[in-house]
């Protein structure tokens, strides 16, 4: 399959709005997240205080980032945990590369972890000679497929059962079968060989705890439990952001990340691991690496806008919640993070000039900052990405500035307008009259040749219909009828 | 050494890019920040609402049966043994066979199992890595309990039970009744207090495994058991048979 790009977001979601299937997909998700969503906040009575509380600890630890890894890092490594920085992907592939060559690695088992995705860690371990096996369901869905994941929560939610046993049929050689129960054993069968046979297990971090050097991980399936138990050595790749400052932060987010994800009161596991094992004869890995990475998460911190992006702990509500992404889905988006948080964080990690169509991506309807469980204004940070890009083209682009002086009259003519009755009154006489040129059927469809000569309009209707204005405004209505025989 | 040099310049970058966007985002904060409530001003009590009368226990297994496990409460060693007997005889006559049974190390819960009356035909203690896969059903005790979400809290340095309770495809679980905390809060601020560093591996477990990636459509026992039971002894622990502390 085509990897989409963030470059062609525009002809991506075209393509995705004509697959019905997908569209079917979405829906039934979507909804379901968003209805188990609200009924697991509704369930708590301070479910508000709890993301405000969430969003002062996030600020906390952002405001004072350094000081706090630094404890965790210290905290990390006097109980037996070996820390790696990494600047940046490559870095971060390159450090995972080398750990896993030294051992003498063959076989590696990853769960589920966005920050490797990001990172394209599996490609780099490939190139090394290893061989990376997806543990987690659906990302073992999308590996088989050689797909990337579309839903942070879901990664394989844009196919069907039927599609997935295919899958089954072709790479598995499983009899063919439309029974979900049926597949799902037939991943835990082929997937624990490869658990018995790893060497290296690589997992993502939730939350990392800077009072004890503890990190937690999240999860529903018991993968995450065995790609951490089994194997000799264990990686954990987290994000430089993670961090929370006490161990009893650890309540809040517990109560919020799982009731914003898939509507539990609690995932099936939390593992909370703290350095390596006590005695040589412990259960569990013998060497336990962390690898913190930057990849353009630090520059985020220079603004406070730019820097809530920092305090997202990837529950995908945003998401579920959007009208954007419920139509096109995550593919479309060409990047790793996808709907809205991917919109704001894409095109800080990537930088603006391949991703400008992203921000523009949105509504700004304001839904994906309703739900939120750390209060991120992605509207506000999408506004502020859109102005830089104009910032930027503008700079370079001597015909944008001009547009824009345009833009600025037209501005202030609309205000004008707005501000007096009497010319309030006349503009909607005049658009009576001239709306007669273009109304078809009782409603204003595509300009055609019209449309580069009144910009607005001509975007407007590009996509969708526009009401005419009516033959009678309200005020003449009331003059006419209901001002006098009224009361 | 040029790896360690490596990974010292790249932690200095990082902090140093940190510490400088930080300050050059100062000028911008200060008209932010003031709008933002002190954090110490929202530190409440996040405690939910008391099980709507009920006992602990009550309220433990109501949370954990409506993540599919089953729970039963008993009381006294008895009451245990008999549980165990009534578990492993049902489970003998369905697929999952339970013909082989895989035991923490926590003596206490051997000490039980040994009075189970039923036939099997293997019992390991604490099996390998490598031995694990085969068994049918893993035996262990948990450290604590929480009611109002219905999860076992397992400390790996008390007892040997990691891969015991997470590879085989059925887990039970014995936990004393006065070890069930009423909130997720009250569980982790015993886990972490003054007196005691955090173990090395803590797991909190509520439910079955299950999985919902294909077409959403909940499925039990993926990678993890797909049953778990849990056995609650109300029968206060004499100093011989204490079965959290084994």
């Amino acid at each position: 399959m085509d990897h989409l790009t963030t470059e062609t977001f525009d002809e991506n979601a075209k393509a995705a709005l004509a697959d019905s299937q997908l569209r079917g997909a979405l829906r039934n998700a979507t909804s379901l997240f968003g209805q188990r969503r609200l009924a697991a906040a509704r369930s708590l009575p301070n479910w508000e205080d709890l993301r405000s509380h969430a969003r002062a600890i996030k600020d906390e630890v952002l405001l004072h980032l350094d000081t706090y890894l630094e404890a965790f890092v210290s905290k990390a490594q006097q109980r037996g945990a070996q820390i790696h920085w990494a600047r940046d992907a490559a870095e971060a592939n390159a450090i995972i590369c080398r750990l896993t060559l030294e051992r003498g690695a063959r076989t590696i088992v990853k769960s589920k972890s966005m920050t490797t995705e990001e990172t394209h860690l599996n490609a780099a371990l490939e190139k090394a000679g290893m061989q990376v096996v997806e543990t987690d369901l659906g990302e073992y869905i999308i590996q088989l497929a050689e797909e990337t994941p579309s839903h942070i929560i879901v990664p394989a939610i844009h196919k069907t059962k039927k599609q997935i046993a295919e899958l089954f049929t072709l790479e598995l050689g499983i009899p063919p079968t439309d029974d979900v129960a049926q597949l799902t054993s037939t991943a835990r069968a082929t997937l624990r060989d490869r658990f018995a046979a790893a060497d290296v297990g690589i997992s993502g971090v939730n939350f990392g705890i800077a009072e004890t050097g503890t990190i937690l991980i999240l999860e529903n399936e018991g993968n995450i439990r065995l790609t951490t138990s089994l194997p000799r050595v264990h990686i954990a790749v987290m994000g430089i952001e993670k961090i929370l400052p006490t161990f009893d932060d650890i309540d809040v987010f517990l109560k919020l990340l799982p009731r914003s994800g898939t509507g539990q009161r609690l995932t099936t596991y939390q593992s909370l691991i703290t350095g390596t094992k006590r005695r040589p004869e412990d259960e569990g890995p013998d060497e336990l690496h962390i690898v913190l990475l930057d990849n353009g998460r630090s520059r985020m911190l220079a603004h406070p806008v730019t820097r809530q992006s920092l305090a997202c702990i990837r529950c995908g509500a945003c998401l579920n919640a959007c009208p954007v992404y419920q139509q096109i889905g995550g593919h479309a988006y060409g990047s790793v993070y996808p709907g809205p948080i991917g919109a704001v964080i894409t095109p800080q990690l990537m930088g603006l000039e391949k991703t400008a169509q992203l921000p523009y991506a949105s509504s700004l309807c304001g839904a994906c900052r309703e739900v939120c469980p750390v209060k991120i204004d992605i509207p506000r940070l999408l506004l502020h990405l859109r102005s830089e890009i104009t910032e930027k083209r503008s700079a370079v682009d001597g015909k944008l500035i001009k547009k824009r002086k345009g833009e600025r009259l037209a501005f202030k003519l609309w205000a004008r307008t707005m501000a007096s009755p009497w010319l309030y009154e006349m503009s909607g006489k005049l658009g009576r009259i001239a709306q007669r040129f273009v109304v078809r059927q009782g409603k204003i469809g595509k300009l055609g040749r019209l449309a580069s000569a009144l910009p607005p309009l001509g975007a407007w209707t590009e996509a969708r219909d526009l009401r005419p204005l009516e033959q009678q405004s309200f005020r003449e209505q009331w003059r006419k009828n209901l001002g006098s025989s009224g009361k | 050494m040029t790896n360690s040099d490596k990974t010292s310049s790249a932690r200095d970058t990082i902090l140093g890019s940190i510490r400088s966007h930080l300050t050059s985002s100062l000028p911008h904060d200060e008209r932010e920040i003031a709008s933002h409530h002190a954090r110490e001003a929202l530190k409440s009590d996040f405690v939910a609402p008391a099980a709507n009368g009920g006992s602990l226990v009550d309220l433990f297994k109501e949370s954990l049966e409506a993540v599919d496990g089953h729970c039963v409460v008993v009381r006294g060693e008895a009451g245990v043994v008999q549980a165990l007997t009534d578990i492993i005889a049902r489970l003998q006559g369905t697929r999952l066979k339970a013909r082989s049974i895989a035991l923490s190390d926590n003596p206490s819960v051997e000490q039980l199992v040994r009075q189970v009356p039923l036939e099997v035909d293997e019992l390991g203690i604490a099996p390998s890595s490598s031995e694990v896969f085969r068994f049918d059903v893993g035996i262990t005790s948990a450290q604590a309990a929480i009611a109002e979400t219905g999860t076992l809290v397992l400390d790996a340095t008390r007892e040997r039970h990691r891969l015991v309770s997470l590879v085989p495809p059925v887990h039970i679980a014995i936990v004393a009744a006065e070890k069930i905390h009423e909130t997720l809060g009250q569980a982790l601020a015993e886990l972490h207090n003054e007196s005691a560093e955090v173990s090395p591996t803590i797991t909190f477990v509520t439910g079955p495994s299950r999985t919902a990636d294909i077409e959403l459509t909940l499925a039990i026992g993926v990678h993890g058991p797909q049953e778990l039971y849990v056995i609650v002894d109300e029968e206060p622990p004499t100093e011989a048979g204490d079965i959290a502390t084994g």
